[in-house]
């Protein structure tokens, strides 16, 4: 009975104890991440940077309020210089330019984000895919991803946001399924070489299938790659729909940073030398893109284990 | 004639131009501020080879053709206004017909008759003397061969007979009276040159340089958006121009087209289809640049679909449903706030809208009575639309016959920045009736609008002294004949009173009368709701005064350059003496330029800095 008993309350408290040794090696791992990453100076600089518009952007509603964007009530006069009541002055319809661009973040981080997560989630579906079933289906698929490699990322962006009907999906769309092949790439590569590990080997001996070989096994182990590089393409995603934007090919009543370039160039701001319809928005689009740059690259280093050898 | 809308066109735009016009745009922005400050502070242009005068003007809009019989848009009407003479021209003092290829014209007491005498002093340029029976021959080729119909057909399709009985005389016998007579928009092309010709719809005229030709200018080089180059015709019987050369060169971008100007690169600037205000405003203070801002010829106005069909009675497209009722029609255009509209988006550069004629052609303008007059009213179009029977839901939103909320497809030019701003207020102006707006910005709106595919859409024409081409496009005679055809109708509007009224007005010879009637067609078309007029924006343009001493307006009294009816404005420019003073003021968009290309500099130089020590630390 006292056996009994032990037996059942050992098996009963062993997976409670897992549970909670994994919890704790997860938060140390985290930790551990968060004392390499805080060596590199760069990466904090864009984790701050991002701090900095982020908040604004997710606050939004509160801080400039919603109708920030209404143009039969926009409270100012066309164009008008900064001012302390307009910051940074405002755009052809009388709207504040501050409160613009800090609307503006939302559409152009949400955007960004999207279509980086798009991306990525396609090139690791046929990374991983391709890594793992290799024969004719790796070299079809790698073949496809030769293509999209080749082809210039913008007109082709161009040509799907040309066909499609304008709105802010068509433009995840269209940057998400152009700009996959790297991580396509990348991913594969890097499932080939956990797959000639033994312990996959040993999976499949004990009868692991497709399934729970890419998802148990390879996945976990290219996860840190797929992290780095997501943050890596949000920031050339984020200047993907500034440029589409303007060019004309976003939903024109979408207020974004690229549409506010747009807006600025159709009314003139070049030529007739409104810089600060000009500036508040391009700064921000470098300043984001140039964050998230430097926080993928800390990532990078902090979780690719060859590259933190040297650390 | 030069009636088509200035601003691309929802005519027969090219759609491969799409993508070129938007990588082009791109590129020239962001290389045009950067660029500007490393040329020459006076080029070439100004002064060509061979030490002639050159007049460079910047434009925007692509040629559809160099062939007479085929084009319709504003620059190569222009360009054949200035390559070949016409049978009249219209004064630039006050728009009244005066002589152009005939000196005289006298029609017989029936009306039915008109008899021409073509001047002998006109030589084409290749040395031939022009004739009458060269004037012959054009019409009679327009009467015979549908595609040399293309653009001018409606000008002829009332003729019975062109001849030529001598080299002086030219006869025309019309079938019914007709109004225009003496506006007859078709350039005379010389025989001996076209009869050549195989196949009119496909001949562009864009192969042999020097086109021959007889107005104040020749055709002697053109590369497709990229320049137009014309020179003087020492020869022209009314004088030669002032300027040596003509040329117009393409700045699909308009900030880079100002900045030129800036620069003294070209001579004028018009705009697509006008500066905006800011630049106008910011020229108006910079030396040796005039501003000519003055009441232009277009009007700009709300189309609506009223249900596109052909005329053999098939329907087309899929315009809503419930703007077939006039109410509801009404009531849109009553949510429209015009003066918002003036105030806001052209500050101040447009005149609020009234009838369809452009208040410049004050024979022709009408107003609406105070009691017809759909003014702004915001509530009451509510209430407009509750009798026409779409009421909102418990949402707010107003639903159609089929139970769906509405939300109207509303097509609008992205080459134009007007179309998209007034689009962002109907949004917010039918918004609040509980009318959702879907604004379709498009560089090539042909398809969608031959096809009949949009719910509204922005609208805009040119107008010429004479108003019958502008009100010929809206009746049931310009309908497509199958909907797989192409009709010279503007949008679809086919309306029996409409009709009756149009062939009433081009039948009446007494000027006042057909005036009269022409503004009950304004009137009927005001009433119908399938084309609003918003405002009729003004020409905005500017030139260099240190290149182009004096020029001709039209009208004389406030009037615009760009795009007249006639040859007046690049014939009459006078060459400014001064070759001193040097273009480069301190332009902000140079300044602005420099700055923002340190900035970018260094930011780039920064980035690769950091990179560099990145890749340093991963190198062991």
């Amino acid at each position: 009975m006292t056996t009994g008993t032990g037996m059942t309350k050992e098996q009963g408290s062993s997976p409670v104890r897992s549970r909670s040794l994994a919890r704790r090696r997860r938060r140390d791992s985290a930790a551990r991440f968060w004392r390499q990453y805080r060596t590199h100076r760069a990466g904090l600089f864009g984790l701050g940077a991002l701090l900095l518009f982020a908040l604004p952007a997710l606050t939004a509603p509160l801080l400039v309020g919603s109708d920030v964007d209404d143009v039969t009530d926009a409270p100012g006069g066309p164009l008008e210089d900064p001012s302390t009541a307009f910051p940074f002055g405002t755009d052809r319809f009388g709207r504040n330019l501050l409160g613009l661009v800090i609307w503006g973040a939302r559409v152009s981080l949400l955007v960004g984000l999207l279509a980086a997560v798009l991306s990525v989630a396609i090139g690791t579906l046929i990374g991983v895919t391709a890594g793992h079933f290799k024969g004719w289906y790796a070299t079809v698929t790698m073949r496809i991803t030769d293509w999209f490699l080749v082809m210039p990322t913008l007109v082709l962006a161009i040509a799907l946001a040309t066909v499609m009907p304008r709105s802010l999906l068509t433009i995840v769309v269209a940057i998400g399924v152009t700009t996959w092949p790297t991580t396509a790439r990348l991913v594969r590569a890097q499932t080939l070489a956990v797959e000639t590990r033994p312990y996959i080997e040993r999976a499949r001996a004990l009868g692991g299938g497709h399934w729970h070989i890419m998802s148990r096994h390879v996945l976990p182990n290219v996860m840190p790659l797929v992290l780095a590089q997501t943050t890596l393409i949000i920031s050339s995603a984020i200047l993907a729909e500034a440029t589409l934007a303007f060019l004309g090919l976003g939903d024109p009543t979408v207020v974004s940073w690229g549409a506010l370039l747009q807006d600025a160039r159709e009314a003139g701001a070049v030529s007739s030398g409104h810089w600060w319809y000009l500036v508040p928005p391009g700064v921000a689009i470098a300043v984001v893109a140039l964050a998230f740059t430097l926080c993928g690259r800390a990532v990078e280093q902090v979780l690719n284990p060859r590259l933190g050898v040297s650390r | 004639m030069d009636t088509n809308d200035q601003y691309g066109g929802h005519h027969r735009t090219p759609g491969r131009v799409r993508l070129v016009v938007a990588a082009g745009a791109a590129a020239l922005t962001l290389s045009a501020a950067l660029a500007t400050p490393l040329s020459p502070a006076r080029p070439q242009a100004y002064a060509a080879d061979d030490g002639g005068r050159v007049l460079t003007v910047a434009v925007a809009q692509s040629v559809d053709s160099l062939s007479p019989f085929l084009a319709v848009r504003l620059l190569s009407t222009s360009i054949h206004r200035l390559t070949y003479e016409y049978l009249t021209n219209y004064d630039p003092e006050d728009n009244h017909v005066v002589p152009g290829l005939a000196t005289r014209w006298e029609s017989s007491p029936d009306k039915l008759t008109w008899t021409y005498t073509i001047r002998s002093d006109s030589r084409w340029s290749d040395g031939r003397q022009a004739t009458a029976e060269d004037a012959a021959w054009t019409f009679q080729t327009m009467m015979t061969d549908p595609g040399a119909a293309t653009a001018n057909g409606s000008f002829v399709s009332n003729f019975e007979k062109v001849t030529a009985p001598n080299p002086t005389t030219l006869v025309i016998k019309l079938k019914k009276p007709q109004a225009t007579m003496t506006a007859l928009d078709v350039p005379i092309v010389p025989k001996h040159v076209w009869e050549k010709v195989d196949d009119f719809s496909k001949f562009n005229n864009d192969k042999d340089f020097p086109v021959v030709g007889n107005g104040p200018f020749v055709l002697t080089d053109h590369k497709p958006d990229s320049y137009v180059r014309l020179k003087a015709n020492r020869d022209f019987w009314r004088g030669a121009p002032k300027f040596d050369e003509l040329v117009f060169r393409y700045y699909k971008d308009q900030d880079a087209a100002v900045s030129a100007l800036r620069k003294g690169e070209v001579s004028f600037v018009a705009g697509s289809p006008s500066l905006t205000p800011a630049q106008a405003s910011s020229l108006k203070g910079e030396k040796n640049i005039h501003v000519n801002d003055a009441p232009g010829r277009r009007f700009y106005a709300l189309a609506v679909n009223p249900g596109a069909r052909a005329k053999n009675g098939e329907t087309l497209g899929d315009g809503h449903p419930s703007l077939l009722d006039q109410r509801v029609r009404n009531a849109l255009f009553k949510a429209v706030d015009r003066k918002a509209v003036i105030d806001k988006v052209f500050q101040g550069h447009a005149v609020e809208g009234a009838g369809y004629i452009p208040p410049r052609f004050t024979q022709y303008f009408w107003k609406p009575s105070p009691g017809q007059e759909l003014t702004y009213d915001p509530v009451e179009a509510g209430r407009m639309l509750d009798r026409a029977g779409l009421r909102k839901n418990a949402d707010g939103r107003r639903v159609g016959k089929d139970g769906k909320p509405l939300t109207y497809r509303v097509l609008c030019h992205a080459t134009d920045p007007n179309d998209k701003a007034i689009g962002r207020y109907l949004q917010e102006w039918w918004g609040e009736l509980g009318i959702g707006v879907t604004l379709t910005c498009l560089d090539n709106v042909t398809d969608p609008w031959l096809a009949g595919e949009y719910d509204l859409a922005f609208d805009g024409w040119s107008v010429n002294p004479d108003p019958d081409f502008v009100l010929s496009i809206h009746t049931c005679a310009a309908l497509p004949a199958t909907p797989e055809d192409t009709g010279a109708t503007d949008n679809f509007i086919c309306d029996k009173k409409y009709d009756e009224l149009y062939a009433r007005q081009l039948a009446e010879y007494d000027p006042d009368k057909r005036a009269a009637l022409v503004k009950q067609m304004e009137s009927r078309l005001y009433d119908l709701g399938y084309m609003n007029v918003m405002a009729y924006p003004n020409a905005v343009e500017a030139y260099r005064t240190d290149q182009i001493a004096s020029i001709t307006t039209m009208p004389a009294k406030a009037g615009n350059i760009y795009g007249q009816d006639g040859y007046w404005s690049w014939w009459s420019a006078v060459p400014a003496d001064s070759g001193d003073s040097s273009g480069s003021s301190s332009s902000t968009g140079v300044v602005i330029g420099i700055v923002t290309g340190v900035v970018v500099l260094a930011g780039v130089g920064a980035f690769f800095a950091r990179r560099r020590r990145a890749t340093a630390d991963e190198r062991e």
